[in-house]
């Protein structure tokens, strides 16, 4: 499980930022300056507005206000004075270069608009309706309302010249900011850069552009107002707009950093300048082309689709994001809950009864891996698992062990199982959350009794292991030198060395790492032992919050051409460059998880659409896409993706849909949970038209009713999330896991016998199972064998399973050593 | 039972259970040994055997058979297995998938 960790980012828009945020009502004449930042909040103490008056540093909040408010200065400097209405629509310009549909501003911002919105609404009047509150104020010259109507070319003109403007003073922007905010603010200068991106490729790519007329002025006025301020002063006006408009956006995130920031402002401030270079390049690509041409083309097409049923639908005040028709009639005289209900099978009964009389059995031999592994997880799952089972399991010579959690096992269980254990057969140990057991001084007595004593392994999987440090994991690894794939995750004692240990013994065979939450790792410290990895294939670092664009950069450089599977979950300091490298380097990458990182845009997607063509899963959870980005994307790679989750990205719609429902042949697995924006129609369009689809989630939707549940036609798919179902059995199990099908390609390379079937993947690709058929049935008739393979391959369209049981089938019958030659032979003709 | 309707499955000692095939389509081994083309003996005799599956457990999976096809008609109740039989009973459903 992982690490909880303070800066998860809560979907929800908080208020609190954006209360602190609040600016004072104008009580005097210089404080009538604030007029309009005040429409924004509610009225507060005067307290406040003194103290953030002029200083320039002080903390996320009230940098946040004091950016408010001396943006609202300079505008109102424009206006002098001038009524409210007026100075809100310069202030309205001057965020709102890029102002434009609602819509729009939806997809390119990311933040959270409709939070913001709404909570917009409930403070000032109808005004708001025009702007988007907080400074995310350049994405809506129609705000909710989105209605004001403006000429398009006025709009266009304005926004080109605030695009000039903005292209010049992002320059002085980006390092004024680095003064002023150095303090505190380093993030928000990145964010500030992202957003401005973001505007001037809004700008360039959005044909209709709604700018109130009013706002003809401001670009006028704000020169004088500059100019009565000072040169410093004036830039500082357009530096705080800008940093308003993002700041607001990531206030939450700022408010949680606040003390982190304050903490290391220096180190931040360095990091930040660093990066200033690339991202100021990445500005200047991004204004100088669009995301890559398909891919802004297929954005395109959809904001058209999307913007044609705007003007269609007339002025729709809503504040509702218009959706897209989407035509799904429900299949009427379902019956009750959809399909009759299958019965459980004969397999599930017997490993029912088996855990609940888990105390008798008596001996485990003959017993087939796979269903020692499915009787495992069931007995961890209800907790009955303890050492007497673990001796079964261990008895003998066993070749694979996998405990999905080992935090029942007591230290003197462990030493006692294992040091009579032969593991020289052992070719996968799964120990996870092992860490109550597992310590460095037991190893050698345990698994590491000699330096050859698990010659044949090839996957260890010690999660949660928080007592074994660098010097135990390196006695570990010698006795292993076969090891392929390495699951350290929550080791946290571990540290670079570690990295190092594995590169210097399993640097040419070592596929696979994991090394989640693996708290004192620093990924710089480890890069130079991961690029010696010569044939490393997955990689996980979620949760490592040490992971920056630049150890991507250099690590990609190194070996992103043989990456397959990469996890980057809760790396939050990510950014668009990352995605942008991984998609040119790593053309071969199958399984992407970027969940929890809050900073990617939709220029990722961009990336990604062109770079990834093999993306066969992707995972996104929390990220603030847009829901024409996702679409954008499926339509270009949809039609590879096996697995997309979409946990959480709150702003999936019904373009998302659409493209789902179009594209996404081969999707076996999606999740939806909390995506509130899809309807019955859209979930029923998804799964009726995925015909591959079947496994959906959809954990907190609650929008979706029995409309959907009921009416849908897709027998096959399974949903999970909505009713009360039994959970767990839907976690992925060990034999699904990247881990898996990583050994399956090993066993094939190695033409081991076939131990597991997995039978999501056709192993017909791989032609494996011809080969081991004939390695172990040597002395079996030849021709009655070989018709009932092909006949297997035959009627594999048919029977999905029908390969995987003759694979089982073999196995089992070798382990009975009598039965192989009869049974087969019985094929006679 | 018409001779067409039903199969012979065989246990590892001899003892045969004559079956609905509609009951041994549940398991979709015999299934499939039933219904594949190219001529497999078990398909053209209706016979199949199991010389690994002893008589106790093979009757214990006619009574499932039967009993899934009861369930999926709407009749729900408890199939139950007596433990001593479990473990074998798991891998022979394993091996028959059903």
């Amino acid at each position: 499980m992982p690490v909880l960790r303070s800066r998860e980012i809560p979907p929800v828009p908080p208020k609190p930022p954006k209360a602190r945020v609040k600016v004072d009502p104008p009580a005097t004449p210089t404080q009538g300056r604030e007029q309009p930042a005040t429409r924004l909040s509610s009225p507060h103490s005067l307290t406040p507005s003194p103290k953030t008056a002029g200083s320039v540093s002080g903390s996320a909040p009230s940098s946040l206000r004091r950016s408010l408010r001396l943006s609202s200065k300079g505008s109102s400097n424009a206006g002098d004075q001038v009524g409210l209405p007026e100075v809100e629509k310069c202030i309205g310009s001057l965020n709102g270069d890029v102002s434009k549909k609602r819509k729009l501003s939806v997809d390119v911002d990311g933040g959270f608009e409709s939070g913001g919105s709404r909570v917009l609404s409930l403070r000032s009047g109808e005004k708001v309706t025009k702007r988007s509150p907080l400074g995310d104020g350049d994405v809506n010259g129609g705000g909710g309302g989105d209605e004001v109507v403006e000429s398009n070319t006025k709009g266009k003109s304005i926004a080109e010249s605030e695009y000039i403007e903005k292209s010049e003073s992002n320059n002085e922007n980006r390092k004024r900011r680095f003064s002023s905010e150095e303090k505190g603010k380093g993030k928000l200068v990145v964010e500030t850069d992202l957003e401005s991106k973001d505007e001037t490729l809004v700008n360039g790519s959005v044909p209709d552009v709604e700018v109130p007329a009013e706002e003809v002025k401001s670009p006028d006025e704000k020169p004088s107002k500059r100019s009565n301020r000072g040169t410093n002063g004036g830039r500082m006006e357009r530096f705080r707009d800008t940093a308003r408009r993002n700041a607001s956006r990531f206030a939450y995130f700022n408010t949680q950093e606040e003390e982190k920031e304050e903490e290391d402002n220096n180190n931040l401030s360095m990091e930040v300048e660093r990066e200033i270079p690339s991202v100021e390049e990445q500005i200047e690509e991004k204004v100088a082309e669009d995301w890559p041409g398909p891919f802004s083309t297929a954005m395109k097409i959809i904001r058209d689709r999307a913007a044609n049923l705007n003007v269609r639908q007339g002025s729709s005040s809503s504040g509702q994001v218009p959706s897209v028709k989407i035509k799904w009639v429900p299949q009427k005289g379902k019956g009750k809950d959809g399909s009759k209900r299958l019965p459980p099978s004969l397999l599930d009964l017997s490993l029912r009864v088996l855990v609940d009389n888990a105390d008798a059995i008596a001996s485990l031999d003959h017993v087939p891996d796979a269903l020692r592994h499915k009787l495992c997880q069931m007995l961890c799952d209800s907790r009955r698992m303890d050492s007497n089972l673990l001796d079964l399991l261990l008895s003998g010579s066993p070749t694979e062990i996998r405990l999905k959690e080992c935090s029942w096992l007591t230290e003197d269980q462990f030493i006692e199982c294992f040091e009579k254990c032969d593991t020289s057969n052992l070719t996968v140990l799964q120990l996870d959350y092992c860490g109550q057991s597992l310590a460095d001084y037991n190893i050698p007595s345990t698994l590491a009794r000699s330096p050859i004593s698990l010659p044949a392994l090839t996957t260890l999987s010690l999660t949660g292991a928080y007592r074994l440090s660098d010097a135990g994991l390196s006695v570990l690894v010698s006795s292993a030198p076969a090891l392929r794939s390495v699951n350290l995750s929550q080791c946290s004692f571990l540290t670079h060395g570690a990295i190092e240990i594995l590169a210097s013994s399993l640097a040419s065979v070592l596929l696979e790492l994991f090394v989640d939450d693996c708290q004192s790792i620093d990924a710089m410290l480890m890069l130079p032992s991961l690029k010696r990895l010569e044939h490393l294939e997955v990689l996980s670092v979620a949760g490592l919050e040490s992971v920056t664009d630049k150890f991507i950069k250099e690590f990609i450089f190194a070996r992103g051409d043989g990456i397959k599977e990469l996890n980057l979950s809760g790396c939050g300091k990510l950014t668009d460059s990352s995605l942008k490298i991984i998609a040119e380097i790593c053309s071969i990458l199958r399984a992407l998880d970027i969940g929890n990182v809050p900073k990617l845009t939709d220029n990722s997607f961009g990336h990604l659409a062109s770079g990834c063509r093999s993306l066969e899963s992707l995972k996104l959870c929390r990220n603030a896409f847009s829901d024409d980005a996702i679409a954008a994307f499926l339509e270009m790679s949809g039609e590879v993706l096996k697995e997309l989750a979409l946990n959480n990205v709150g702003k999936v719609g019904h373009n998302t849909a659409l493209s789902l429902a179009r594209r996404s042949r081969n999707l076996v697995s999606l999740d939806l949970s909390w995506c509130r924006n899809l309807t019955d129609e859209a979930m029923g369009l998804i799964v009726d038209s995925c015909l591959s689809l079947r496994v959906l989630k959809l954990f907190g939707c609650t929008q979706i009713t029995d409309v959907f549940l009921c009416g849908h036609s897709n027998a096959k798919v399974e949903i999970i999330g909505l009713k009360l179902s039994p959970l767990l059995e839907h976690m992925k199990s060990p034999v699904e896991s990247p881990l898996h099908r990583t050994r399956q390609r090993v066993c094939h390379e190695k033409k081991h016998v076939l131990r597991q079937t997995d039978r999501r993947h056709s192993f017909v690709s791989y032609n494996l199972p011809v080969k081991v058929y004939r390695e172990s049935t040597s002395n079996v008739p030849k021709k009655g064998m070989e018709i009932f393979i092909t006949d297997v391959f035959t009627t594999d369209q048919k029977n999905e399973p029908q390969w995987p049981r003759l694979c089982l089938m073999l196995h089992a019958t070798a382990l009975s050593s009598s039965v192989p030659r009869a049974l087969l032979n019985s094929r006679r003709y | 039972m018409k001779k067409e309707d039903t199969v012979k499955l065989i246990s590892s000692e001899g003892m045969e259970f004559v079956i609905d095939k509609e009951a041994a389509m549940v398991s979709q081994t015999i299934r499939n040994m039933l219904t594949s083309p190219g001529g497999f003996a078990e398909a053209e005799h209706g016979v199949v055997t199991f010389p690994e599956i002893n008589a106790v457990i093979l009757e214990k999976i006619c009574q499932y058979f039967y009993w899934s096809l009861q369930y999926s008609r709407g009749k729900e109740t408890e199939f139950h297995i007596e433990p001593e039989l479990t473990l074998e009973l798991m891998m022979a459903a394993n091996y028959l998938h059903t």
